[in-house]
This record gives C-alpha cells, structure tokens and sequence, in this order.
C-alpha cells in the first residue's frame, strides 16, 4: 500500500509539472500579450517585457519560473494588480474560495446522501418522486441561475442574507453562494445514492444479511451504503472540479473577491502569472482529490486494495 | 468491529480533509454573532458615506502604474495634481496656488499652495519632481509615461525611451513652495493635462519608507486629496475611502467618504442599488428601457468613440469610394437607439462632442460639420463606383470584434446592415478577447477592425495625432502628407502658439480623415447611470475621472 501511494504522488507531481509545461505553452500561442494596450508605443513593450523577462525564450522562462516556484515565489501580476505578487494576492482570496468550496462539497454530500438514502429506502413513494425531482432540477440549471434567483429572493425580497460579499460578515455572505455552488452535488450525489443503493438492495448478500438477522441503520450503513459508496465516491472528484467551475461564475454574481472571479479577469487581461498560478493550483487540488479519492477506495473495499497491491509489487 | 472502526476512519478522513481545507476561515465563525450587530450600525452610520457601484476592481493605488478607468477614479479622490477641473471640465488650479508662463509658452513656474500630506507633512516642489521623474524612468515602467511626452515636457520622450537621464527631465524644484516646468514646445492643453493622475505627486520619504509595499494597502497609501484610504487590499471587490482632515480645501468636502464595491453582474447592480447597498450604479443597455423614465435615471456621455478601421493595405480597402460606400451604409441611429440604448449617439465626426473647449469658449463640435452621415443611397452610388474601378462585383471581408456582447450586438447590426445596402458585399465576424483584438490591429493582421480611442486629455489631438503617417494607433496604414504637415505644424510650428489659427487647422485636419474616410465613426458612448435623488454633486468628465469631491448626501 505505500509503495504504491508512493508511486501515485510521484505520478501525481509529475502531472503537474507537464500541466504547467502545456500552461506555458498554451499562453506563448495565445495571441496578444499582457501588454498591448492600443496607447503603449513599441519601445514600451519592449521596455515592460525585458522588466518582467517576457523577451526570454519560453524554455528559460519556464526553468525560471519552477525555480522560483519552488522557493514560494510565483511572480508578479501584470494587469489585475500591477507588481503585486501572487502570492499576496492569494492570501486573502484562496481562503475565502476554499471556504466557500469546502462548505458547498461537504454540505453538497451530506444532503446528497441522506435525500438518496431516504429515496432509495422510501422507493416509489412520493419521497422518491420529490427526490428525483429536485435531482432533475440540480442537474439541469445551472449554477449561477440558482445564484440569481437565491439572490432575488433571500437577499433582495427577504433580506435574509446580504446580496454581496462582505469580509465584515464572511459566514452569512457565504451561505447564499454555497446553496448555490452545492445544487448540483447534492443532485449528483443523490441520484448516483439512490441508484446504487438500490441496486445493492436486490443483491444475494442484502438477503442473507437480512436472513441472518440484520436490521435498520446497521443493515443500511453497514452493508448497503458501504457497498454502494465506490460509484459515489468516484464522481465526488469530477465534482469537486464542477465546483471549481462553477465559483468563476458564482463569485462574479456575489462580488466575492475569490479565486474564482480573479481567474476570469486574469484571462480577459492576459495576466500570464496570475493565470498559471492559478491553474495550477485548480490542477494540484483536482489531482490531490483523484489522489485520496484511490486511496479512499483502498480503505472501504479491501478488494479493490489487494488487487492493486498484487499489481504493483 | 474491525469493519465499524474502517468505516469510522473513512468518515473521520472525509470529514477532516473537507473541514482542514475549510479550516482557514473557520476562526471567523466565532465571530458572527457580534458582525450581525455590526452590519446594522453600519447601515445607519454609513448615512453620509457615498457607495459607488464599479464594474473592474480598483488594479493599482500608485499614481505612476495605474493605467485603467477604475484605478484612475479612486486615485483621482485621493490626490491631487497641480490642476484639478471644475464642474464644466475647466482646469482649476489646486495643488498650484499661482502659475506664471513664459511668453514662448515653454516654462511653467508654479508657486504651490500650502498643502498637506495625510500623514501631516507639507506637500513641496520637490514631491512633483519625485513623481514625475519616477513616470518616466524606464525602471519603473510605467505604461503611461507617453503622457508625459504628450504634455511635453522636456526630454520626456528620450528619457522614457531610455536614451538619456532621468535628471534631464525639464522639472526643477527651486524651493520648497516653487516648481518650474520647462516644455520641448508649447502644448495648448499643457493645464487640462496637469489634472491628469500620473502627474500626481509623491512623497520621496515615505515611498522610500514603504518600499515594495509603495501603494499596496491602505498603510502604504499617502493622499493630499479630498478623500484618503481607509481599507484597500491589491484588486479588492470594495475599497473604502474616508475624509481627509488634512486636505487643504477639507471644509468644502461634505461626505465622510466613499465606498466603492465592485458588482459585475448588472441584475445584482440593480438589486443592490434599490437596496441601498449602492447609491450609484452603471446600467447595462437592457436595463435602460427599464429604468430610462426613472426620476433617478442619468444619461452621462464619454468621451470614448467606436468606430471601424479598414486596413488600406487590404486589396480593395485602398479604393476610396469602397471605404465611403461602407461607411455610409450602416443606419447608426438604429445602433445607438436600437442596439445599444444606453444614451450613446451617433458618431458624424472623428472628434467626439463635448470632449474640447476651444478658444471661442465653444465645444469643438458646435462649431464643425459632421461627416460621414448614414446615406444608403449614396453609399450604393460609392460601391458602384468602386466595382467599376476595381473590376470586381463582390468583396468579402473579416471584421474584427471585441467578445463583448454590446460589440458583438453592433457587429452583428452593422454586418447585415452592409450586406443588405451593398449586394455583393460580405462581411465575416471574427470574435476574440479585447487584448487579442488590439494586438492584431497594432499588427496590421486584420482587414476591418471595430475598436474604440478614449481621450487622454481634452483637446482634438488626443484623437488626431492618432492619424498621422506611422503612428503605431494608426491602425489601417493611412498616409497623407497634407495632414502630416497640419498635425506637425500645430504642435511645434508657426501655429502652435496662435490658439484660433491652431483650432481651425485642426478642424481642417479632421475633415480631411473623414473625407477620406479613414476611419468609419459609429457612435459615441454613452453611460446610463442610476443615482439616489439624496446625491448631489457628482461630476461625470468626458476625458477624465468622475469627481466626487463636492458631492452631498442628504
């Protein structure tokens, strides 16, 4: 087992390494510069590119770059806040995302669990029905819609919670975009319970649990959610990346000044440091969770475990 | 019990790696009873603090690097230059108390008012010559260092190009209360210029004493003007500016601040707006057959000209009756009250309305012709002409666009709008970011280009100049060596000085670009803006920043 974590984090950092190479040369290819304001003269941009060693060949510029980035130092934005380091930039911003994702994904699969459980058990009574329901609903409207009704409706016409983000009231300026970011987890996550706790329900070993004398939460915890968690947990990874999608547009509607919403000014204004950082660490925390998330397979299905220990030793 | 524990364990980790990356906030939870009472003072203490809703963020507090709409707004409410403007767009003198000018008009000597720094020391000569040597000096790079050449100040230019030394800059402190500004030549819109934010001062001391930091927090910030900073952090949603007790016209500033909060979303622009989160707020052009007859509904006008320019070296767009035809064939009432909607209008000229006063005391465009009026018939006429001397009878040509939706939407008018008063015209879009757009119309790589000038300073040449042979803005390759001559010879030659003689060359000037239709104006924009009726006093500017400076809140 940890020879193979060990060769999975190896993998792992390796990934990253040729998605920042593809980053980099994905930005030298993209037209434009992140200076070409129509009013800067040529002698300007030669200037600010030898300032920012934007004249070095790409290879160079690349070796520098994971040079410096080992040391902790991810350059300096170009447009979004002139000079500023990226990492002063973050500091604030990649918490409050952070925040903001952790709840959507944690209260995203636990309402997402219990609604597929009660379905599955309450199968085809109208507890079901409304399940399937809201699963449609989450699935299909998109995130910032809900983000603009919530925001009509809690923030405008109730006043419940703020309309904007405030860093005076970090907790309840976060709840709106959390209901909004966690829809379609709770959606996915419920329909995939359901399905599979369903399917786990007809098969031999339900029975026999059942004949041994198996009942209530120890039966559904114990042998029927655990068998039906594999499938759950593999979709948890591509969500937590539709999560990441999705705080671009949410954090734009609640003016959070997140991670999110300074990766789409990043890209409007060719701010190459901002950009690379930036999707790195979407990258690194994507990776991270496809990383746990084999781990995690190991620890509930011993199965899957010794298989691939027999693979890899 | 083996299997419980392993179950357990599972919803341990899954509940620690969830909450440990959520863990950065939690410390602010605790805190969330005592905010709810916080919010609600707020609201009723914010009563005379005006909430200005942004649509970018605030990129840069430091005078010398800002370069976009937003910076230049908030930097513009917490220092002051030697000038400022008063409500008509008149340069006033205010950091400046008296101005001598030589008679050749190339030394300024300026004697400063007793000012102060926010932080209590005076502001002198010597802050003026720190912050404009520090403009050009190409170690600091800024990008707006050709305003510098453009106000012309001696040596500017090469300075900025790296030729000479920053020391041969025509700025010299002669005391503490005395600057003397020397010119490369005369420059009629030297004082406008000089309100302009990178002409700000700096304090040498405490930019030293601040070093990276210069600029980065509200700490890190000094203000002489109205309003000094109270919270700002590198590219924040809401920066917070309060009364600067030390500005020395104070008692004239009514509010005890400003607030600005960036809402990029215009449905939440509204909402909060009528929820009093804002007190003014941008409306976007679906919005304005909303709100349009709302008492509180304001149309303000920018300086900012959309236009389309064709590349002369693309084969066909050399021919001078094809660039008529296509100027003239497109209805841009319809765009501006059609398609667009948010108090823009129609573009007839190459010098936008109420950009610059001239010598007359008259706006530029009262007492000129306009140009280029949308005429299908005789565009027609222009495209026959043009197929006889070219031997074709269909053209196709790329236009290039902005991917913004209110470019696009005129693209997409304009294209029909061609083909159907042209038969034998056809026009593509090719859609792509803003930045990429200008880069290929500083290339020459396109063959139509739909972009915009927004003015730096009030006078025509701000858009002129654009036109002369070689200039890198003068996107479509036009060359004309009459134009050239005029453009020069009001600049530096025998008119430079003569303000009347100077007005009507550069009225010449502007005729012969629409004659030749070298670019194809369409409108000029305008701003539809909601503002509580309690706000008074705001100062919308074609050619610089909204002032705040007199604004009351009842």
């Amino acid at each position: 087992m940890k020879k193979y974590v060990l060769k999975r984090i190896i993998i792992s950092i390796l990934t990253l390494l040729a998605i920042l190479l593809i980053l980099f040369l994905m930005l030298e290819f993209m037209p434009g510069s992140p200076f070409n304001d129509e009013k800067l003269t040529p002698d300007q941009v030669a200037l600010l590119n030898s300032r920012y060693g934007l004249d070095k060949p790409i290879l160079v510029r690349f070796l520098n770059y994971i040079k410096n980035m080992i040391t902790g130092d991810f350059g300096v934005s170009y447009n979004i806040s002139k000079d500023t380091p990226i990492s002063t930039l973050l500091q604030t911003r990649l918490l409050i995302s952070i925040r903001i994702g952790g709840q959507a994904i944690l209260i995203g699969t636990i309402v997402g669990l219990v609604l597929g459980i009660i379905a599955a058990l309450k199968h085809n009574t109208i507890w079901d029905t409304m399940t399937t329901v809201i699963s449609v609903i989450g699935v299909s409207l998109p995130s910032y819609v809900f983000a603009l009704v919530l925001a009509y409706i809690l923030a405008f016409k109730l006043a419940l919670f703020p309309l904007l983000y405030s860093t005076s009231t970090p907790f309840q300026s976060s709840v709106l975009p959390t209901i909004a970011l966690c829809m379609f987890t709770i959606a996915t996550i419920a329909r995939f319970t359901r399905t599979e706790m369903l399917e786990v329900l007809g098969s031999d070993y339900m029975l026999l649990a059942e004949s041994k004398g198996v009942y209530g939460m120890h039966l559904i915890i114990r042998h029927q959610l655990r068998n039906a968690l594999i499938p759950i947990i593999t979709v948890l990874a591509p969500l937590v990346v539709g999560l990441m999608t999705g705080s671009l547009v949410i954090e734009k509607i609640f003016s959070i000044p997140g991670i999110g919403s300074l990766l789409v000014t990043a890209i409007q204004s060719n701010d190459y440091n901002v950009i690379i950082t930036l999707s790195f660490i979407f990258s690194a925390m994507y990776i991270g969770i496809m990383l746990i998330v084999d781990i995690l397979y190991g620890v509930i299905d011993p199965r899957i475990r010794l298989a691939k220990e027999d693979n890899h030793e | 019990m083996k299997k419980v524990k392993k179950i357990l364990s599972f919803v341990i980790i899954m509940a620690v790696s969830v909450t440990l990356i959520a863990c950065g906030g939690n410390s602010t939870k605790s805190q969330v009873g005592s905010n709810d009472s916080k919010t609600a003072e707020n609201k009723t203490n914010s009563d005379n603090i005006l909430k200005v809703q942004s649509d970018a963020e605030v990129s840069s507090m430091d005078p010398q690097i800002a370069t976009d709409g937003s910076s230049f707004e908030a930097i513009s409410a917490i220092t002051e230059g030697l000038y400022s403007k008063d409500s008509s767009g008149t340069p006033i003198l205010a950091m400046a108390k008296d101005v001598t000018k030589s008679e050749d008009g190339l030394t300024y000597t300026f004697i400063l008012r007793d000012a102060k720094w926010s932080n209590g020391t005076s502001v002198t000569a010597k802050d003026f010559v720190f912050g404009w040597k520090r403009l050009v000096n190409p170690k600091t790079a800024s990008e707006y260092s050709f305003i510098a050449g453009i106000a012309g100040i001696k040596n500017a230019d090469a300075i900025a190009a790296g030729k000479i030394s920053v020391d041969e800059l025509g700025i010299k402190a002669i005391d503490d209360k005395t600057l003397e500004v020397k010119l490369d030549n005369p420059v009629p819109y030297f004082e406008s210029l000089m309100s302009f934010p990178s002409f700000s001062p700096v304090n040498e001391e405490f930019y030293n004493k601040c070093g990276d930091k210069f600029a980065s927090t509200a700490d890190n910030i000094l203000s002489n003007g109205p309003f000094k900073v109270s919270s700002y952090q590198p590219a924040a949603t809401t920066v917070t500016l309060e009364k600067n007790p030390e500005y020395w016209d104070a008692s004239s500033v009514k509010l005890d601040g400003i607030t600005y909060q960036v809402i990029k979303e215009s449905q939440q622009a509204i909402l909060a707006y009528k929820n009093g989160d804002v007190d003014i707020a941008k409306l976007s052009g679906e919005q304005v057959e909303q709100f349009k007859n709302d008492s509180e509904f304001v149309n303000t006008l920018s300086g900012f000209l959309w236009y389309i320019s064709p590349n002369q070296k693309v084969k066909g767009l050399e021919n001078i009756n094809l660039r008529k035809a296509l100027a003239l064939s497109y209805d841009k009432s319809a765009i501006v009250n059609n398609v667009l909607k948010d108090g823009s209008i129609e573009a007839n000229f190459a010098i936008p309305k109420s950009l610059a006063i001239g010598p007359d005391r008259k706006d530029y465009r009262e007492t000129t012709d306009s140009y280029l009026k949308t005429d299908k018939s005789k565009a027609l006429e222009y495209w026959q002409k043009a197929k006889a001397e070219l031997g074709v009878d269909t053209v196709k040509y790329k236009l290039l666009v902005d991917d913004t939706e209110s470019a696009q939407n005129v693209a997409q008018f304009i294209q029909a709008e061609i083909q159907t008063t042209l038969p034998g015209v056809k026009i593509e879009l090719e859609v792509m970011p803003k930045k990429n757009r200008s880069k290929k119309l500083l290339d020459g790589d396109f063959e139509l280009g739909l972009t915009r000038w927004g003015p730096d300073y009030t006078d025509p040449m701000t858009y002129l100049d654009m036109w002369v042979t070689n200039n890198s803005n003068n996107y479509g390759f036009w060359s004309n060596s009459e134009y050239d001559k005029i453009i020069e010879s009001s600049k530096k030659g025998n008119i430079a000085l003569d303000a009347k003689a100077r007005w009507e060359s550069l009225k010449k000037a502007e005729g012969i670009v629409m004659d030749q239709a070298v670019i194809f104006p369409i409108y000029q924009k305008g701003d539809a803006v909601l503002i509580k009726s309690n706000i008074k006093g705001v100062e919308f500017k074609v050619a610089s920043s909204t002032i705040y400076k007199n604004v009351t809140k009842n």
